[in-house]
């Protein structure tokens, strides 16, 4: 390696040169930080000039100008060819990302050969990192839009019952659902961004408990206290649904007699804190833990789903929070920031 | 006085209790569709004046009046003028980005973390400059109504804050805050007004037409709360309240704090502190009277610039138009908040000049901010006279929590979700850390009037978040470098003038009005160099989007609010 013989090189510093060519190669050969590699690419194995060349074929270069037509013949040769023209001079070496050749590396300098290739080498390990991120990045946000919590065929069938089940006897009361539903469905089933906000999504959960209250009767009480501030918070869809859901599902539904769900929502500081709790059957506080792993069964997905869209989008210390014993009760605990960079409705 | 320290603790137990149940004031009892009914602009604008009237504005302003001259009345106009300028520049912009704070703005238009630091870091001098003034108002007051010495009225004053922080007051609760609002304008025209009832027609008159306070009409007891300086050209013979007797003059005399003195009916006034005395030439022209360094306009340009500008980068005011649902609502807030304001600040001027006339001997005392609780008892010596001190001290506590949990509640966000992020039971403690400093901060203020700290507040934020603001908004060629440039030079240009007119050498003339008031300078010169440095470089190509995001108009709401 030539640069071990220079000793303004010390082996840190070009770890450090070699980790930030990682990084301005994130984008690939063509990104924003090419330009920036190329400068450090040129100093560490101190040739005059040096320029990374993507598959187009459009060079971004380094230092001083070789003859252009000349560069532009090498790497098409290279990218064509698929093979080292490593004469000095003027060198090139082909650069291979995953399965095929993603640009090229070209040299001007009496640089030895075994150096050039490493560089390209190097230069390889980075596109190539920066892609996997990338896939990284766009497999996780398929799965994101994947999890966006789906209305429960329990619930339609239930709500539909009941409003047919009233059509003769309060065709009233049966018009007045029926539109809670279209709102409800419409909400949840909108194809619009990422995210909206809180108020939104408590209208959404006052409709969804109108219609659960048609359906349970005098057995469903209700009580839900939000403070203005937070109205305006942006959230991730439907974070909010499924953990009143599960209270009514899992907690009131089961027991005898009546139940109260208290949904309150109100600003800590610079977060918000949103609580959704029922005087139900509670759980064992074990099961409670298996559930937000995700080892719960096909019944309580929306739990964890909804834990791992929160820590997604707002990081790892904002997940959810369930407080519960057996024959207690179950109080689930959202906490997001007021305000997140590219968290909008 | 033990009935106002009764009723004093009665507000902190009001307070705290508020707190605790603060956001049982939106509930709906057993059925719903109440949340997504939105907090209407009037409820809001309420909200954001009990916020932002401190106890600088309820005491501090007729201080200056009194110790000043009426010139000191532009205090509250620019107070107010700077809801007009965040209405036309800043509201809903500021609304539609989703930003709570400037540190939060800072990162979403122009992502960078180092300025969110930065940022967050000018909200901690904003606010110490805001709350070291509150706690030594509170302190002041509190050792006036009970004789307890001053820092131990600091010290209750900050326990009572962090108290009630801690214990529940974390929620930035719309509803108390405008009753705190309703509050405090009850509070201080409802005594105002039975004032101006209550005082002789010849009171009335020399009221708004004053005479030169040069010799003491009446036996005046003094009671100094800080060092002063006197300066007589005869002397003055003074008895201290256990018979003893006391020279002052001819020439200068310090009097220490903690003394009391009786000056004799018809002995001359001694002049405080070089300046000169109430009702005099200066006094009553209607232009601010900055220390007695001459050319008004120029200081009451300064002035306004400060507040006027600075209003827009108050954080814990800022936080407050978060809560409008959409740019609109928020403007409309900020119009409001003026209109209210514009009626609480009407009165501050009635105590400053009735306060000339009935407590003369508090401007030689040096600390003229407890002019407003000491009024009452001057007029009515009765129970009337105690009810009505009583009814000022509450209001004037209920001002100070009120602006101080806000306050200090941004001020250790700032710090736990800012400078050192990561946790999230950290804020509980910040906000201990946050007030043990501040007191201690405040144990040496007494001597530095409210007012004055207050606008030095103002300044920092006026030369600091007004350009970044203001050019973040409607700007698309600011880059990161030229904001962070900019608001390091308002920065350091404005704490160097503070340092300077702290500690430095007196100065005279303009110059010293140029280091005590220097917003005039600042603010240009940080908005220049915000403008020449992202010149040179090269706006970030997202920087059209974000302007497009932070001026169109919201979608409309999909869902009906109400059907």
């Amino acid at each position: 390696m030539p640069w071990r013989t220079r000793p303004r090189h010390d082996p840190i510093g070009v770890l450090r040169c070699a980790r930030a060519v990682v990084d301005d190669l994130r984008d690939g050969l063509s990104g924003p930080g090419a330009r920036r590699a190329a400068r450090r690419l040129r100093r560490l194995l101190n040739a005059p000039g040096l320029g990374l060349a993507d598959l187009s074929g459009s060079l971004v270069w380094s230092g001083r100008a070789a003859d252009s037509e000349a560069v532009s013949a090498l790497v098409d040769q290279v990218l064509r060819g698929e093979t080292a023209k490593d004469r000095p001079p003027l060198m090139a070496a082909p650069v291979y990302a995953g399965d095929g050749i993603a640009g090229a590396l070209v040299v001007v300098g009496q640089v030895r050969r075994s150096a050039v290739r490493e560089a390209a080498s190097w230069v390889a390990d980075a596109v190539e990192r920066g892609r996997l991120e990338a896939s990284a990045d766009r497999a996780e946000q398929a799965e994101l839009r994947a999890l966006r919590a789906e209305i429960s065929p329990h619930f339609v069938y239930n709500a539909l019952t009941v409003i047919s089940s009233l059509m003769r006897s309060d065709p009233d009361q049966a018009s007045e659902l029926m539109l809670d539903f279209a709102d409800y469905t419409r909400y949840s089933l909108a194809q619009r961004g990422d995210y909206t906000t809180l108020s939104d999504e408590f209208h959404a959960i006052e409709t969804y408990l109108a219609l659960q209250r048609a359906v349970l009767g005098d057995r469903l009480r209700v009580q839900v206290r939000v403070a203005p501030e937070v109205l305006g918070v942006a959230v991730p869809y439907l974070v909010l649904q499924p953990l009143v859901e599960n209270a009514v599902r899992h907690g009131i539904e089961p027991r005898a007699g009546t139940g109260l769900i208290q949904v309150t929502g109100e600003a800590q500081g610079n977060d918000c804190v949103i609580s959704v709790e029922d005087d139900g059957v509670g759980m064992d506080p074990e099961h409670a833990r298996d559930i937000l792993a995700g080892r719960g069964g096909s019944d309580s997905v929306g739990l964890a789903n909804v834990d791992r869209r929160l820590r997604h989008v707002y990081g790892p210390w904002y997940g959810l929070v369930v407080e519960t014993a057996v024959g207690a009760g179950t109080r689930v605990i959202v906490r997001v920031p007021r305000f997140q960079p590219g968290v909008m409705p | 006085m033990t009935v106002t320290l009764l009723a004093v603790a009665a507000v902190m137990v009001v307070t705290l209790l508020i707190g605790l149940h603060g956001v049982a004031a939106m509930r709906t009892t057993s059925d719903f569709l109440v949340a997504s009914r939105r907090v209407s602009p009037l409820l809001n604008s309420a909200a954001v004046s009990g916020e932002y009237l401190s106890a600088a504005s309820f005491l501090g302003v007729a201080g200056l009046v009194v110790r000043d001259g009426i010139g000191a009345l532009w205090y509250p106009v620019g107070f107010t003028a700077g809801y007009i300028a965040m209405l036309i520049l800043v509201a809903a912009p500021m609304r539609r980005s989703g930003a709570l704070t400037v540190p939060d703005f800072a990162e979403a238009r122009l992502a960078s973390p180092g300025l969110r630091r930065l940022s967050a870091a000018v909200v901690l001098v904003i606010g110490a400059l805001y709350l070291v003034p509150q706690l030594r108002t509170a302190g002041l007051v509190l050792s006036m109504v009970s004789s307890l010495p001053y820092w131990v009225g600091v010290v209750i004053a900050g326990v009572v804050v962090s108290a009630t922080l801690a214990l529940g007051g974390m929620r930035a609760a719309t509803y108390v805050q405008a009753f705190q609002f309703l509050v405090k304008l009850l509070l201080f025209i409802v005594p105002a007004v039975w004032l101006v009832a209550a005082v002789t027609p010849e009171e009335r008159h020399t009221a708004v037409h004053p005479v030169e306070f040069t010799h003491f009409t009446e036996d005046t007891t003094v009671e100094f709360r800080v060092d002063v300086t006197l300066e007589t050209s005869e002397a003055v013979t003074a008895a201290t309240p256990d018979g003893g007797e006391v020279v002052i003059g001819p020439g200068e005399v310090t009097v220490e704090a903690g003394q009391t003195l009786v000056f004799p009916e018809g002995a001359p006034v001694p002049e405080v502190n070089g300046g000169g005395t109430p009702g005099g030439e200066q006094w009553h022209r209607p232009l601010l009277n900055l220390s007695d360094y001459g050319h008004p306009l120029l200081a009451t340009l300064a002035m306004l610039t400060a507040t006027a500008l600075g209003t827009m980068g108050l954080p814990h005011v800022l936080m407050r138009f978060h809560t409008s649902p959409d740019g609109r609502s928020a403007r409309r807030t900020a119009a409001f908040t003026v209109a209210l304001l514009g009626v609480f600040y009407l009165f501050p001027g009635v105590y400053g000049v009735l306060g000339r006339v009935l407590v003369p001997g508090l401007y030689l005392s040096g600390v003229t901010d407890t002019v407003v609780v000491a009024l009452p008892s001057q007029v009515s010596p009765g129970w009337v006279g105690a009810l009505m001190t009583t009814l000022l001290v509450v209001g004037a506590f209920a001002a100070f929590l009120a602006t101080s949990v806000g306050l200090l509640l941004v001020i250790s966000g700032a710090i736990s979700h800012d400078l050192l992020p990561g946790g999230l039971r950290r804020l509980r403690i910040t906000v201990l850390a946050a007030a043990g400093v501040l007191v201690l901060l405040a144990l040496p203020s007494a001597p530095l009037a409210a007012g004055m700290l207050v606008t030095w507040g103002f300044t920092v934020a006026a030369s600091t978040f007004c350009p970044l603001l203001v050019l973040g908004i409607w700007w698309p060629r600011l880059t990161r470098t030229g904001a962070v440039s900019g608001v390091l030079v308002g920065l350091a240009g404005t704490l160097g003038a503070i340092a300077m007119a702290l500690f430095g050498p007196p100065l005279e003339g303009w110059q010293a009005i140029l280091v005590a008031q220097p917003a005039p300078w600042t603010v240009p010169l940080a908005f220049t160099t915000m403008v020449v440095v992202s010149l040179r470089g090269q706006a970030p190509p997202w920087s059209r989007t974000a302007m497009l995001r932070l001026h169109l108009d919201e979608p409309p709401r999909t869902s009906p609010p109400n059907r």
